[in-house]
């Protein structure tokens, strides 16, 4: 009994005195791994989480490309070439949303005559709506190219085309159709303006991470960018995300103020939008985070404002046309920023009032324009860095 | 000979120096100085063209700090322009101790010796010497001068080159110069460079580069044109931006500029019923610890915005302004303080202020408290405040107004030397006050207790 004091004696003092061998070598072990989770973690920190979020088709994969083009290698030629079936794909799926629309249109319009095809291009357009609802395309010749184009230059095609926004004519629907040509060649390579046009919608989450390199060639920040998609059915698969972030890149097209969405045809877009970002707003993982909106597709919207009055949506229907020309194109964006503002300070508690929050004007296609908006998110994003750390 | 000491409050801000020869000639004050510190003309004619030449000086150099002691005249205490020495040694300027002799004194002033002689001898040497040094420092200083204008002027020049980091550094060059000499100014708005710096503003503009050019902005007198051009809403925009994220400096600069640009007949409203701005101005009034040179600028801005755009008012209370406002009254200068209520006084004209008035828990007591002893202006608003509020709803806010002390407070202002509408209107609402009281209840409110200051 003694011998067993004396033992747990002699091991009681030695808890004072340094670890004999064996414990050292664990202990060593134990605090490298410390130190490893220690320094990861850290790493992880200075890894801002930039998170784009917005309805669907609202431009958040297409800033998500041109991300990658600015600050990562770009498009290889391999990627390049991936783009094509998606390419040819849109052509089909446009022609064919505008021959079924035709065909719509001149069943339900009171001018319907408008919008009956003429005699001769009425077999082109069945065999192409057709083509157009299978799911493999074929490649496009120079054949199913003229055969488009012909279709495309009918009257009633483009009368239905200036009704598209009461159908889902995607917004690059004119680009393609314009270069179809060169979208035909046999050794067609997509060029880079040809991806960002390209339109498929997303599912799942998409990431990369980069270094935004400054003048000084010094980034310092690193970024890591998620994409996701925007469809209603996409949007329960966000919540994942939404840890940890630094700022979320909201995607507002202000162009889709008349257009309903794919998903629900009975909801108007811009209604659907305002209601997402309230959403979004409101989340209690955002508290800190700060938020930058981007008020997207500024170049149609440039175009369709001064025809299209903005009161057709509900949510504009105080506006009041003061000009005309360009200076109405810039008193309605004014007020559609004002609009968002009034929404962001409703949904955001007094307390949360500090977090950033900042509107851009952006054309995602833009590259350039793309770039100078993000300098400006990057360097918001480092003052407000250097504020919570004390140094300004 | 004694050395003359010279009294405690004639010892100046860069301490007068003694002047000893050897100082002088070492630093070149003999002869050292361009303009006329050797060879002046004969006795008389040459004094006199010299004396104007250095009163002038004396004028541009205003004001000298370290001017040594012995060029200072004892009886007026500038440096003399004509120095001139009595018959105990004491040196004058000439026009005082003249005048000091024909009031019938026949003393030396400063000595008290009686004078023997009322003979007045022109210092020579001395007027040299005070020629000679101010000579040298005039030199220097117009040089500065000129090397400044050439700087700035270097500045602007860059500015229509660069970009980037260079243009940060010199649009942040420009802006220290401009603070510190005011002559600068008048370059910078002729060269036409403030088209210049209004056009380097827009929806791009970096957030180094926008304060910067602010800052500078700020600091000068904007024609109406260039006032226009700011306010675009894209320019604007970028204001705002700036007095929510900037520095408080950079934060005041943005609401002196938009203070500015209200001044102008056909400002627009819609540029100051904007959300952030609002939220941006509460934000720099409430960090009353850290900065309270901004809360005074923002407080300041609101007030031009209440009172000048009554459409604003409605968007100010709802960015929660009056329970804010209410909230920095306690502890604040006399002019926050008269800012403060004049706000909030604007904003009980509207229905949304005179009930978030009622709902904030703290605005009666605040407002009774300062209803004396502060300052008329900040009685006059406190009382329009009470009236507002007690006639919104009487029965609530009439008894916490009275709990809190009101009723002793308005007797104090009827008794008080205040105008006679002030005491009219005090009258009045300790009438209004009283209508829930019995007579005795009311009176025993009415008594100054200790508890009321």
């Amino acid at each position: 009994m003694l011998s067993l004091v004396l033992d747990s004696m002699g091991s009681f003092c030695s808890r004072q005195k340094p670890y004999n061998e064996a414990d050292t070598e664990e202990n060593e072990q134990d605090a490298e791994i410390e130190r490893r989770i220690a320094r990861e973690t850290k790493a992880e920190q200075h890894i801002h989480k930039l998170l784009l979020l917005g309805a669907g088709e609202s431009g958040k994969s297409t800033i998500f490309k041109q991300i990658k083009l600015l600050f990562q290698t770009g498009f290889d030629e391999a990627e390049l070439r991936s783009y094509t079936s998606v390419i040819h794909a849109n052509v089909y799926q446009t022609i064919k949303i505008l021959y079924d629309g035709a065909k719509e249109l001149a069943q339900n319009e009171s001018d319907s005559s408008k919008y009956v095809v003429s005699l001769d291009n009425k077999d082109l357009g069945e065999k192409l709506s057709e083509i157009g609802s299978r799911l493999d395309y074929p490649y496009l010749t120079k054949e199913i190219t003229n055969e488009i184009k012909t279709l495309w230059n009918d009257a009633a095609i483009q009368e239905t085309y200036a009704r598209g926004n009461i159908l889902q004519v995607p917004d690059c629907a004119q680009y393609f159709m314009e270069n179809l040509e060169r979208l035909s060649e046999a050794d067609y390579v997509p060029t880079k303006e040809d991806v960002l046009y390209a339109r498929v919608r997303t599912t799942g989450v998409v990431e990369i991470q980069f270094s935004p390199v400054g003048e000084s060639r010094k980034s310092g920040e690193v970024y890591r960018l998620y994409d996701v998609g925007g469809q209603r059915n996409e949007r329960r698969k966000w919540i994942h995300l939404f840890e940890g972030v630094t700022a979320v890149i909201f995607c507002a097209a202000i162009s889709e103020y008349d257009q309903m969405l794919f998903e629900d045809e009975t909801k108007n877009r811009m209604m659907e939008t305002k209601e997402l970002f309230d959403w979004v707003l409101k989340q209690s993982c955002f508290e800190n985070t700060s938020f930058m909106l981007f008020l997207n597709k500024f170049d149609i919207f440039e175009k369709k404002v001064q025809k299209v009055p903005l009161n057709i949506c509900e949510w504009f229907r105080d506006y009041q046309p003061m000009a005309s020309g360009k200076q109405e194109v810039e008193h309605a964006y004014e007020f559609v920023k004002k609009k968002f503002e009034e929404l962001y300070f409703q949904s955001t508690k007094p307390e949360r009032v500090d977090r950033v929050f900042k509107i851009y004007r952006t054309t995602a296609l833009d590259q350039k324009l793309v770039k100078k908006t993000f300098k400006l998110v990057d360097e918001t994003l480092r003052r407000r860095n250097l504020i919570e750390a004390g140094l300004l | 000979m004694p050395q003359y000491q010279q009294p405690l409050s004639w010892r100046l801000e860069g301490g007068g120096r003694i002047l000893d020869l050897e100082t002088a000639v070492k630093d070149g004050i003999l002869g050292g100085g361009g303009g006329g510190g050797g060879g002046w003309g004969g006795p008389g004619c040459a004094a006199g063209g010299e004396k104007v030449d250095l009163k002038k000086m004396i004028e541009e150099l205003e004001p000298v700090e370290d001017v040594p002691s012995v060029f200072i005249c004892p009886i007026s205490l500038e440096a003399m322009l004509d120095p001139v020495t009595l018959c105990t040694g004491q040196t004058y300027e000439r026009t005082n101790i003249l005048k000091w002799l024909s009031m019938g004194h026949l003393t030396c002033p400063t000595t008290m010796q009686e004078l023997w002689d009322d003979a007045v001898t022109p210092n020579r040497t001395l007027h040299q010497l005070i020629h000679a040094w101010f000579s040298q420092r005039h030199l220097r200083f117009k040089k500065r001068s000129e090397d400044v204008q050439g700087r700035a002027a270097e500045l602007l020049d860059t500015l229509r080159k660069v970009k980037g980091h260079a243009r940060v550094q010199a649009l942040k060059e420009l802006q220290k110069m401009v603070v510190d000499h005011s002559s600068i100014k008048k370059t910078v708005a002729d060269s036409g460079s403030i088209a210049l710096l209004t056009s380097l503003l827009g929806p791009f503009t970096s957030h180094a580069v926008g304060s910067e050019a602010i800052g500078i902005l700020v600091n000068l007198s904007l024609n109406s044109e260039a006032k226009a051009n700011l306010m675009q809403p894209a320019k604007v925009s970028l204001v705002v931006d700036m007095l929510n994220e900037g520095t408080t400096e950079t934060r005041i600069n943005c609401t002196r500029l938009i203070e500015m640009l209200m001044g102008e007949k056909d400002f627009r409203p819609e540029i100051v019923s904007s959300l952030s701005l609002l939220v941006g101005l509460m934000r720099l009034v409430k960090d009353k610890k850290h900065h309270p040179s901004g809360t005074w600028a923002g407080l300041s801005l609101l007030k031009t915005i209440c009172s000048h755009q009554r459409q604003v008012r409605s968007l100010i209370v709802r960015v929660g302004a009056v329970a804010q406002l209410v909230e920095l009254l306690p502890d604040s200068s006399l002019e926050c303080l008269e800012l403060a209520l004049q706000i909030l006084n604007d904003l009980s004209a509207i229905p949304e202020g005179r009930v978030a008035l009622k709902d904030c828990p703290q605005a009666i007591p605040n407002a009774v408290r300062l209803l004396m002893r502060v300052s008329e202006s900040c009685t006059q608003h406190a009382l329009s405040i009470l009236w507002a509020v007690c006639k919104l709803a009487p029965d609530e806010c009439a008894s916490r107004a009275v709990e809190a002390g009101l009723a002793a407070k308005l007797l104090l202002v009827i008794q008080s030397g205040c105008s006679p509408e002030l005491k009219q209107r005090s009258a009045e609402l300790l009438k209004l006050c009283s209508l829930n009281y019995t007579a005795t209840l009311f009176m025993s409110k009415c008594k100054l207790t200790g508890t009321i200051q």
